[in-house]
């Protein structure tokens, strides 16, 4: 047999833990071979001292040590319950932390995020209205013309829109563009800077189809002021026929 | 334990005075040093104590605290790893002319042999043997089969005879 696996059984026959057969079967090999006996000999010696071998007291400070520290920690523990409450307290407290987080996180991005959109609108609105002013003041009518209906197309206009289109409704050489330009002022008749305009504009007016959409306009606006202004030219002789009935229509309207 | 885990921490004084003998003698088997047994065995009951809540329930507490002890054990011995040569053998002259006076020849042979064996052997003797635990539970404790603890054990018991009638044979 060879040694490891002998000195392994033999290890179990000291211990009691082989079963029937393999107890008789080292016991008969312990008979026929003696350096199996010596080996059962040495071993049995050496696990014999392992097993007599005393358990040693501590010394008495142990206990009192122990209990000293235990004491320690459990006020240490008390009052660390007193500070972070239970367990669940101290998810709540971490997930209102993170959603505290989260809203002053969504905040400063909003505010961010509008102040962006307004700076991009501003440029815009900037980038519009020069293209504008320079299409009115364009050489060729059909620009001014586009000029003109892209001022209509704006969402506000600003006093040096007003003044540009209220030059062009007066001086311009083209009917198409004064319209045009008339048209865009009317969208914005509500600003009052713009409705004195308007009304100032009725007396100079000499191009008949801006006098009779001016005096729609005004009528529209129910602008009282230029009463006065609308029977004038009815009196006027150099006024054409449908400008007079447009202004008698107003008056009629008006009063 | 698991009122301890449950913070009934004065529970812990009951597991104290139940297990510290033992764990105290594991760890004088392991580091032949009795001041350092005691030290080591008051960190094990106070990482019980702050560990608690690693404790699963329904395990066998034995099992556990020979675990936490090893990690204690093992912890100390690596911190003082640089000076480990030098201290060692001040502590064994120490122990070996104490126990001239106190114990008997043979249990002398023994300690002698015994640190002849690697650590993972000597380890295995201190729980199957001086500790007197059965495979299955330093099977749990070492975290492996018990077919491998047993194997392990055999060896380790068939070097220890080597060793102490080599010993033996040069007294």
């Amino acid at each position: 047999m060879e040694k490891e696996n002998l000195e392994s059984l033999l290890i179990d026959y000291i211990d009691g833990n082989l079963n029937e057969a393999d107890r008789l079967m080292i016991e008969k090999e312990l008979t026929e071979n003696k350096e199996a006996d010596v080996l059962y000999v040495q071993l049995k010696e050496v696990m014999n001292l392992m097993n007599q071998v005393p358990q040693v007291e501590p010394s008495a400070s142990m206990k009192p040590k122990f209990e000293k520290s235990l004491k320690e920690e459990i006020s240490f523990s008390t009052r660390q319950k007193q500070v972070f409450f239970q367990p669940w307290m101290r998810v709540a407290a971490a997930v209102a932390l993170v959603m505290v987080g989260v809203i002053i996180g969504n905040k400063i991005n909003q505010s961010r995020q509008h102040e962006e959109e307004i700076a991009a609108l501003k440029k815009e609105m900037e980038s519009q209205k020069n293209l504008m002013m320079a299409m009115l003041e364009n050489q060729s009518a059909s620009q001014r013309l586009t000029g003109a209906t892209v001022a209509y197309d704006m969402k506000q206009a600003d006093d040096d829109i007003v003044n540009a289109l209220v030059k062009s409704m007066n001086e311009d050489t083209n009917t198409n563009v004064r319209l045009a330009a008339l048209e865009a002022l009317g969208k914005f008749y509500q600003q009052p800077h713009v409705r004195s305009q308007l009304v100032l504009s009725l007396a100079t007016q000499k191009d008949p189809m801006v006098q009779i959409a001016l005096i729609r306009l005004l009528v529209k606006m129910k602008e009282k002021q230029v009463l006065n202004e609308l029977e004038k030219i009815t009196r006027d002789n150099n006024v054409m026929k449908a400008v007079k009935d447009e202004a008698h229509f107003g008056i009629l309207k008006l009063s | 334990m698991e009122a301890v885990k449950n913070g009934e921490l004065q529970q812990a004084s009951v597991l104290f005075e139940r297990y510290h003998k033992r764990i105290f003698n594991f760890l004088r088997q392991l580091s032949n040093d009795t001041m350092l047994a005691e030290d080591l065995c008051q960190n094990v009951f106070l990482r019980l104590i702050k560990y608690r809540n690693s404790y699963r329930e329904g395990n066998r507490f034995q099992s556990w605290i020979y675990q936490m002890a090893r990690n204690v054990f093992a912890d100390h011995y690596h911190s003082n790893k640089n000076k480990a040569n030098y201290t060692d053998v001040e502590k064994m002259k120490e122990q070996i002319s104490e126990t001239d006076e106190n114990q008997e020849e043979q249990e002398q042979l023994l300690h002698r042999s015994l640190a002849r064996l690697s650590d993972e052997q000597r380890e295995l003797l201190v729980l199957t043997r001086f500790q007197h635990l059965k495979y299955e539970e330093v099977a749990v404790i070492m975290e492996t089969t018990v077919a491998n603890i047993k194997v392990k054990v055999h060896r380790a018991i068939g070097k220890l005879r080597e060793h102490y009638f080599e010993l033996e044979k040069t007294n």
